[in-house]
């Protein structure tokens, strides 16, 4: 397997005087186009994972490579290239600009770097508005949107840029079951016609089962690493146990 | 663009943040260039008034200095003090070639050359000192404007008959048709009938000019044709200074003065309401600075979340950092362009108030001194924003992300 995305021994720890150990040495590896789940308690050190990852965060020692290249020699403003070329972010929290319309939050992470959108990029914009099923409202303010399109547009936001990897943090986390499943739909779809590598941390159940792969991350640890074509449906399913991935019918 | 497009909506987002610290710029702007144009147009008046009918620069014999003949043991004169004999002044003989060359140099608006000297008229028990004034009716007119302000009789002179101002034709109960004995220092007197009364709008000269014809004070005085002062204008009275040094150079045979150098007191009064107008000016932009610095500092508190998040999708510190200089630089732009347009409404309220008929002085906004107001503030405000603009560039975006 190439590893596309590969980390070495990454860890994080928080505080100096009563230091918190986020996470203790992680080491794994991502292909390109893989579609991969990191499930784990609340507080297990995964959306710690994701952020570094992500070059939101750094970590307190350990190396990071995307395709071949150490990110952690370059810059702020060297991070900040790499997260708008290569990377795209679909937050728990939606994250719009409240100033700025679905179709201006969509072009947000283009225009950042250059400014005047040309034609193509515009109508780029519109077609991903229109598949995550947000067409219609793509000239409303981003706070008038309901949860669920404001998460559809962040999506397209995410894509704009059409990156290597999208780093999805809880994307259902914040919508209803009929919501969630499109937009689990719509991930996997993006995944196969793009061939882009998703890493999503979850606590859903039927997302983390519906992944290739699934990382289990306990205490700052990985504690699992398999791929769900290797065991039946019914073992997925206790594998991903209760304890690590909530119920959606207990709700959020 | 995408920084200004930014900065326009974080703008427009604070609807109530934006419209408050703009009125308060405006404010102090409108102050500032109606503050300023009250100073300038005060200091044009009150030079006008000083400066407009007076030579800018005259030109006189220097004084006679009688050669020391005691000396100190290191050749110094020992002589410490000279006297003058203010009434033996000496005339100025080649007058005519001075001015000949001065009119070819074409720089000055008037030329005057006149015979002055003291004299008192006598009356009863009362001895009045008055100044004669021997003039060219024409060239002095272009200087001190009689003709216009002749009260009663003509602007004419000739033989012994003199003008006199209104003060001195009240005091001594004369008009025209009446006569004066004047007696001057060498002991000379004649008897003068007045041809006319002017009202030059000014007490001591109204109270003290007696206007002769200039060869009737030249044998008065024993000037021999002779002059006592020349007496120029220019066109910009604050180069009056730097004519009188250049006419000391060219002419050093006589002694070049300038109004600034005769009204020295007065220069330093306006100097000094122009520092205190500038100390004011300095401290209303201090204090827009200070409210354009406070308001960026809230807001980048208040935009955290879209600085997080334009960074978390690559926005580089620089482009960050100059949203806020971009925020900046419009409030100070927009403030200080409608402060302007609250400092021009204010000029005119002032007119409006005190026309210059009714005792007011005229007051124009200059368009330069805009521009130059508007062109500060603005640089006043992208400078308030550059703390506020390191701050939001500084700015963590995990710490947003993370909480949400």
């Amino acid at each position: 397997m190439a590893e596309f995305i590969a980390l070495r021994d990454i860890r994080k720890t928080y505080g100096t005087t009563v230091p918190t150990h986020a996470l203790r040495g992680i080491t794994v590896d991502f292909a390109a186009g893989e579609y991969a789940a990191i499930i784990g308690r609340s507080g297990s050190g995964k959306t710690t994972l994701l952020n570094i990852m992500g070059t939101l965060d750094r970590p307190t020692s350990g190396a990071l490579a995307v395709d071949g290249e150490d990110l952690f020699l370059l810059d702020d403003d060297g991070l900040a290239r790499f997260r708008n070329r290569t990377v795209g972010f679909i937050f728990q929290f939606h994250h719009l600009l409240p100033e700025f319309n679905a179709l201006e939050n969509v072009l947000i992470p283009y225009r950042v770097y250059r400014g005047r959108v040309a034609g193509d990029v515009l109508r780029r914009g519109k077609e991903l508005l229109e598949r995550v099923g947000v067409g219609n409202r793509m000239y409303n303010r981003a706070n008038n949107l309901s949860g669920g399109e404001q998460q559809r547009v962040a999506i397209a936001r995410a894509l704009i840029n059409e990156p290597r990897i999208v780093f999805a943090d809880e994307p259902t986390g914040n919508l209803d079951s009929d919501t969630s499943e499109d937009v689990k739909a719509l991930l996997r779809r993006i995944n196969s016609e793009l061939g882009t590598t998703f890493l999503i941390v979850t606590h859903d159940r039927h997302i983390a089962a519906g992944c290739d792969r699934v990382v289990e991350i306990d205490d700052g640890l990985i504690t699992r690493d398999f791929r769900t074509a290797d065991a039946s449906e019914d073992e997925n399913w206790q594998k991903l146990a209760p304890c690590n991935c909530r119920e959606r019918e207990r709700g959020f | 663009m995408f920084n200004f497009l930014v900065a326009f909506r974080f703008l427009r987002e604070g609807r109530a943040q934006t419209a408050l610290i703009l009125f308060g710029i405006t404010m102090g702007i409108a102050v500032q260039v109606f503050l300023n144009s009250l100073i300038i147009g005060l200091q044009r008046s009150l030079i006008e008034r000083t400066v407009g009918s007076a030579p800018h620069i005259t030109a006189s014999m220097p004084d006679i200095v009688p050669e020391a003949s005691l000396r100190t043991e290191d050749g110094r004169p020992a002589l410490t003090q000279v006297v003058t004999n203010e009434g033996n002044v000496k005339p100025i003989r080649d007058w005519q070639p001075v001015v000949g060359q001065l009119e070819k140099l074409g720089a000055f608006k008037t030329i005057n050359v006149v015979a002055r000297g003291s004299g008192f008229i006598l009356q009863g028990e009362k001895s009045l000192p008055v100044v004669l004034q021997g003039f060219e009716l024409d060239r002095a007119d272009a200087l001190y404007h009689i003709r216009r302000r002749m009260t009663a009789g003509r602007y004419e002179v000739g033989g012994n008959t003199v003008l006199i101002g209104t003060e001195l034709a009240a005091k001594l109960r004369v008009g025209v048709g009446g006569s004066l004995r004047i007696t001057v220092p060498s002991g000379a007197a004649d008897i003068f009938p007045v041809g006319g009364v002017f009202d030059l709008e000014s007490q001591p000269v109204n109270e003290s000019w007696v206007v002769i014809s200039l060869a009737r004070a030249q044998t008065l005085f024993g000037l021999d044709r002779g002059v006592t002062e020349v007496e120029l204008q220019v066109d910009d009275v604050f180069a009056a200074a730097h004519w009188a040094r250049d006419l000391r150079a060219s002419f050093p045979g006589l002694k070049w003065l300038s109004w600034q150098e005769t009204n020295a007191a007065l220069l330093a009064a306006l100097q000094s309401q122009s520092s205190s107008s500038y100390m004011i000016q300095l401290f209303v932009l201090l204090s827009v600075t200070l409210g354009i610095a406070s308001v960026l500092a809230v807001s980048v508190v208040q935009k955290a979340r879209q600085i997080g998040i334009l960074k978390a999708v690559g926005a580089m510190t620089r482009t960050v950092s100059r949203i806020f200089l971009i925020q900046g630089a419009v409030l100070g732009f927009a403030g200080s362009l409608l402060g302007s347009l609250g400092g021009w409404a204010l000029v005119r309220l002032f007119l409006a108030l005190r026309p210059p008929q009714a005792g007011g002085f005229p007051i124009t906004v200059g368009f330069g001194a805009i521009v130059l107001s508007v062109a500060v503030a603005t640089a006043a405000g992208t400078l308030a924003a550059y703390v506020p603009a390191r701050r939001a560039a500084r700015l963590n975006p995990i710490e947003v992300i993370r909480n949400g």
